[in-house]
């Protein structure tokens, strides 16, 4: 406790607290017109650690996003297009069925063989799509078709895909990747076969009975690629609706660490506002009151 | 002769009410002087006559109202809070290095691997390589600006040793020559209360640039000590606070950093050794210590992305769109300049093997943002950097805290020196009353003698 207080010591007191209440002042302002708390890296360091770490992670998961994505149209346009080779392979096991038994006139054959020739050839086109300029069975490659045309001198089914063996797969999350094509070869090999077989079969007089038990293994095929696509899309959907999740928590978590809280900022601001213009009014007084207004000297 | 007796009794006392006004005035003139002690006159009765009767007032001394304890208490505050102020100022320069939000490094390094994953999702396409390539850039930019800035701001704290060596010089001179006439003036039996006053504030300017010891003589000087016991000023000799480059201590620039001390008889400098304080030891903690560390760490970050990312790039299954294994996607020796040594996005080993289609190695590029390292304490290059952002935003916020705490010190330990030794215009104007009424006592007082002896004279008359 001080015993004599001069002058200087008011003045000195007065200008200390109205420097500290400016400062509360201006910190408010800022949270306010900013709406952060969080404005460097000193107003909470561990804060600003937590932040670093919060945006890093929701880039990442903007990352994923994009990558799950990319996974499902790719996994969608699979499916689409192997529910469509399955319609073409279930027509061409009606038409071996209903030529079978040899009843059937040349020109019946005949135009039973143009119709596979068709199919076969929508097949190759199927099989040939493309999202975005990419090759959906292809290893999502770029560039020309990745099957072989019908038209080609010497196509054979077995050699009709010339795209890359690899598979391509997409980072779902950190520890998960996500296969999102298959080799073309191993998917469609078997359909092509089966379809190649039928339509030679139907122009050079065989019996097409015989195809029936490889259209309908080749149809099993596709099932089951296209089970597995059903798989993979739905993992994605599940990773997609868990990204979402996550991203809305850590967005909600950056918020916590950054955004000002306004109610509490303002009351803070309103509190500093009457602490300053008391300290002004108290400190103006006190200061103005000297012994000289009351002395005769 | 017991006539002239009130006569003698009122000179002497309108001399001390003259010499206490006299004292009062010098009160309130320096009302506002930085440093100034009051003065208090001492009156005292003087010795009574051969009989026993009382001889008046005399002024004893004019005595400074100064508590010792208070002002070395405060020569160390002077240090604490001059040092706190100088680290709040440089660190709060160095955390606005690191900003907070989108425009941070851990920003930019989030968005470089979501640039590398887009890379894994589009392998061929030419536009996303060419944002992989400009979000390294960005982020090498980044960490470039922050080494970069952390090597001005030690260059600048190099550069102040010298200014404050040229201050402290200033006030070693001031104090040596306050000592000297100090010295004097005691020898001469004159009253020192302002040289000493002027000394105090010397000695506080001299301790804001290092901690400081004091030793009174009985010679009314006094001895200055820096926090070790090297001597600055001793009686009316002054030390020199010099600096010179050390071609052995290399700065962050490269360039050689200052060694301070005191300047020795054969032109040398002998540093200052053990803990500075101040300014001084502010500037030096700063230098050797905190910023220097702080650049290691983005250093070590900064070669850790490089190499972890280089690995990956010029892996030897790894191919670019051409075919060919890949080539340093980052060139540089640290933090300061580090750079894409990459131009071609077609150059970018995305695929592992002959299909260029693939994206494995693409895929590996992006767990490297996974990855974690031991030369980094086992975090991944997120979480370092998050690490050292805090350590900046402590340092920062550690700063603020002590200059605050000084500043409160300070306030306290000035109201606490007010209340001792601060003029109060309030006390001095009464006191200008009292001695007023004392000197127009002690006018009556010769009035009424001199009354009294015309009455004696005129009876003889």
């Amino acid at each position: 406790m001080v015993s004599r207080v001069t002058e200087r010591t008011l003045i000195a007191d007065f200008r200390f607290a109205v420097s500290r209440l400016r400062q509360q002042q201006a910190d408010a302002q800022n949270a306010l017109s900013s709406q952060k708390r969080l404005r460097e890296a000193s107003d909470d360091p561990v804060g600003a650690a937590r932040s670093t770490s919060l945006r890093g992670e929701a880039k990442e998961l903007g990352a994923f996003r994009d990558s799950v994505t990319l996974g499902s149209s790719a996994l969608g346009a699979q499916d689409g297009v192997l529910g469509e080779v399955h319609d073409i392979l279930i027509r061409a096991r009606e038409i071996a069925s209903s030529l079978s038994g040899g009843l059937t006139t040349p020109e019946a054959r005949q135009t039973a063989a143009e119709e596979v020739t068709e199919l076969e050839r929508g097949l190759l086109s199927l099989a040939n799509t493309t999202v975005a300029g990419r090759h959906i069975f292809g290893g999502l490659s770029a560039g020309g078709p990745v099957f072989a045309s019908l038209d080609d001198v010497g196509f054979s089914p077995a050699t009709a895909y010339t795209g890359p063996a690899d598979t391509f797969s997409v980072r779902a999350s950190r520890d998960e990747s996500i296969r999102i094509t298959s080799n073309g070869g191993d998917v469609f090999t078997s359909s092509i076969q089966a379809i190649d077989d039928l339509r030679q079969a139907l122009e050079g007089g065989g019996d097409p009975v015989a195809s029936l038990a490889t259209l309908e293994s080749a149809a099993n095929d596709i099932r089951q690629e296209r089970a597995s696509v059903g798989g993979r899309l739905s993992r994605l959907q599940t990773r997609d609706q868990e990204i979402g999740s996550a991203l809305l928590t850590a967005k909600t978590l950056l918020a916590d660490v950054e955004d000002a809280d306004i109610t509490e900022t303002i009351t803070q601001l309103a509190q500093v506002q009457n602490a300053l213009e008391a300290t002004l009014t108290a400190g103006t007084t006190l200061m103005q009151t000297t012994i000289l207004d009351y002395l005769r000297l | 002769m017991a006539l002239f007796a009130p006569l003698s009794i009122g000179r002497q006392a309108l001399l001390a009410n003259e010499r206490a006004i006299g004292v009062t005035g010098h009160n309130i003139s320096n009302v506002n002087t930085p440093g100034y002690s009051r003065q208090s006159p001492v009156l005292h009765a003087s010795r009574p006559d051969h009989q026993g009767f009382g001889n008046g007032v005399e002024l004893e001394a004019v005595l400074r109202s100064v508590d010792g304890f208070l002002e070395a208490r405060g020569l160390t505050s002077a240090s604490s809070l001059a040092g706190a102020t100088t680290g709040r100022q440089l660190l709060d320069r160095l955390q606005a290095l690191f900003p907070v939000g989108d425009e941070g490094i851990g920003t930019a390094l989030g968005e470089f691997f979501a640039a590398a994953n887009d890379v894994a999702n589009n392998p061929q396409d030419l536009a996303v390589r060419n944002q992989l390539i400009e979000t390294g850039r960005t982020l090498a930019a980044q960490l470039r600006n922050a080494a970069g800035g952390i090597q001005q701001l030690q260059r600048e704290a190099d550069q102040r040793l010298g200014q404050a060596a040229f201050d402290g010089n200033a006030m070693l001179q001031d104090i040596a020559q306050l000592n000297r006439e100090i010295i004097a003036a005691e020898r001469g039996g004159r009253e020192t209360s302002d040289l000493r006053d002027q000394r105090q504030v010397a000695l506080g300017e001299l301790a804001k640039q290092l901690s400081i010891q004091v030793v009174e003589q009985e010679s009314g000087g006094v001895n200055v000590f820096s926090s070790s016991g090297q001597g600055l000023v001793i009686g009316t000799d002054a030390a020199t606070l010099a600096t010179e480059l050390d071609p052995s201590e290399l700065g962050l620039d490269g360039n050689p950093i200052s060694r301070i001390g005191i300047l020795a008889r054969d032109g040398g400098v002998i540093s200052l050794s053990g803990d500075v304080g101040g300014t001084i030891g502010t500037l030096l903690n700063l230098r050797d210590g905190t910023l220097a560390d702080d650049a290691a760490a983005l250093d070590l970050l900064a070669t850790s992305l490089r190499d972890s990312v280089n690995a990956v790039q010029t892996n030897a299954l790894g191919r670019d769109l051409d075919g060919n294994v890949g080539t340093a996607f980052f060139g540089g020796t640290g933090a300061a300049d580090l750079e894409v040594a990459l131009d071609d996005p077609r150059g970018i080993a995305a695929a592992r093997g002959t299909n260029l289609a693939d994206n494995a190695n693409a895929l590996a590029l992006v767990s490297v943002a996974q990855q974690t390292f031991p030369a980094l304490g086992g975090a991944t290059l997120g979480d370092y950097f998050g690490s050292l952002h805090a350590r900046v935003g402590q340092e920062a916020r550690r700063a603020e805290t002590a200059a605050t705490i000084e500043e409160n010190v300070a306030a306290g330990l000035a109201s606490q020196r007010d209340a001792v030794s601060g003029v109060s215009l309030d006390e001095e104007f009464t006191n200008l009353i009292r001695y007023q009424r004392g000197f127009q006592a002690a006018a009556q007082l010769i009035n009424v003698s001199n009354v009294l002896l015309d009455d004696l004279i005129g009876l003889i008359r």
